[in-house]
């Protein structure tokens, strides 16, 4: 069986000390939520504890008895509106009467494009079966005895473009068929198709649509 | 589409003028409750979609002068998002409060003639005006009566008002 700790006297000190506080006239019960007291005597409570929470029960609902005596009090002052009426003939001063607005205030919620349609979209979008979630496999570290050095290519890019061109310049002009004749890597073809691109962005070399012939 | 699609879309949406959300009758009809049970079914659907808004700091209120229900901003949110209509306007909401509290007196109906009695300021009649034009109050010029519009209900927490003026009446007695 699960074990609890028996908070009977620590629950039955607080109720203790808001007897004390309520009978001096420091809170009012009204201004007290019991709430958190009752759901510490629930959840702390066990067979094994039962017996000394019978006082503590005894105490708590002593004050929930206290503060409906208060309620009905002022269930019956708010029923007196000719109060409210002499309040006013005092002339309370704007800034106090405006001071009892304070924490009143309500912001409706209106949406004036929330349509029917909208939501029944919505709750089916929300409502639409999801496949699992990604899973990520961490990678296994590989601890090496030799340093790591970061592979750079020899040359640069530029270096490469202008290498390819002065190679490839005497045969111009020619279609793009014979700038690849010779190349029969597929990657390599890519790859100097790429150059072709950039020579023809930097206009070192020209492109004729109506002879689809490429010249300097 | 289930109740609470329909829900939400009824306590939000604007009746006409400054009314929002719908009464319980117009809710019964529009989610075809039937039988005797009707009540205790549509209390059920507004706790639940109550408790189902609150994680997204909504709540659900009753409107008592228009008898509507609607949905509005927690009142820790409405603090955030500056709510008060009258922010920096104290003497038009002491004279709101007065109107509200002639109405209340009389069946709802206010007479100008005790409002100006009781604010004893200059100005009342142009705060009358304006509160008319933000839609606060209908006021009958002939009669020399004034009416609360539902708008208050809905932008002000009345009972707490109520419960507010009366502990601080009582802790004066004391």
């Amino acid at each position: 069986m699960e074990e609890t700790k028996d908070l009977s006297e620590e629950i039955n000190k607080k109720i203790e000390a808001i007897q004390l506080k309520v009978l001096s006239g420091e809170i009012s019960l009204l201004d007290l939520d019991l709430v958190p007291i009752f759901e510490n005597i629930k959840d702390s409570l066990n067979i094994g504890n039962i017996n000394n929470y019978s006082m503590v029960f005894k105490n708590g609902f002593q004050l929930l008895v206290q503060k409906f005596e208060e309620l009905k009090i002022l269930i019956n002052n708010l029923d007196k509106k000719d109060s409210f009426f002499q309040y006013l003939r005092s002339n309370p001063d704007d800034s106090e009467v405006y001071r009892l607005f304070d924490d009143c205030w309500i912001k409706p919620y209106s949406i004036e494009s929330l349509s029917l349609n909208f939501l029944n979209y919505s709750n089916e979008k929300l409502s639409k079966e999801r496949g699992s979630p990604v899973t990520i496999d961490h990678v296994d570290k590989i601890i090496k005895k030799q340093n790591f050095l970061l592979e750079v290519p020899e040359l640069k890019f530029t270096e490469k473009i202008m290498n390819f061109f002065n190679n490839i310049k005497n045969k111009f002009p020619c279609s793009f068929n014979e700038i690849f004749e010779n190349e029969q890597d597929q990657i390599k073809i890519y790859e100097k198709f790429v150059y072709v691109l950039h020579l023809l962005q930097l206009g070192k070399i020209k492109y004729q649509k109506e002879t689809k012939f490429l010249y300097i | 589409m289930n109740e609470f699609t329909i829900l939400v879309h009824l306590l939000s949406k604007k009746a006409n003028g400054f009314e929002i959300g719908a009464t319980k009758e117009e809710i019964i009809k529009k989610l075809s409750l039937q039988g005797k049970n009707e009540s205790v079914y549509f209390q059920n659907l507004i706790v639940q979609l109550s408790n189902y808004l609150e994680p997204l700091g909504l709540q659900i209120r009753f409107n008592p002068l228009s008898s509507r229900w609607y949905m509005a901003f927690e009142m820790v949110t409405s603090d955030l998002i500056y709510a008060n209509p009258f922010e920096g306007k104290p003497r038009l909401a002491a004279t709101l409060f007065c109107v509200l509290i002639c109405c209340l007196k009389n069946s709802g109906i206010g007479k100008i003639h005790d409002i100006k009695k009781l604010r004893k300021k200059k100005t009342v009649i142009d705060d009358l005006k304006e509160l008319r034009n933000r839609g606060y109050i209908e006021v009958n010029d002939e009669l020399g009566q004034v009416r609360l519009t539902p708008l208050i209900g809905y932008q002000l927490d009345l009972n707490k008002l109520f419960i507010k003026l009366t502990l601080k009446l009582t802790q004066q007695e004391k």
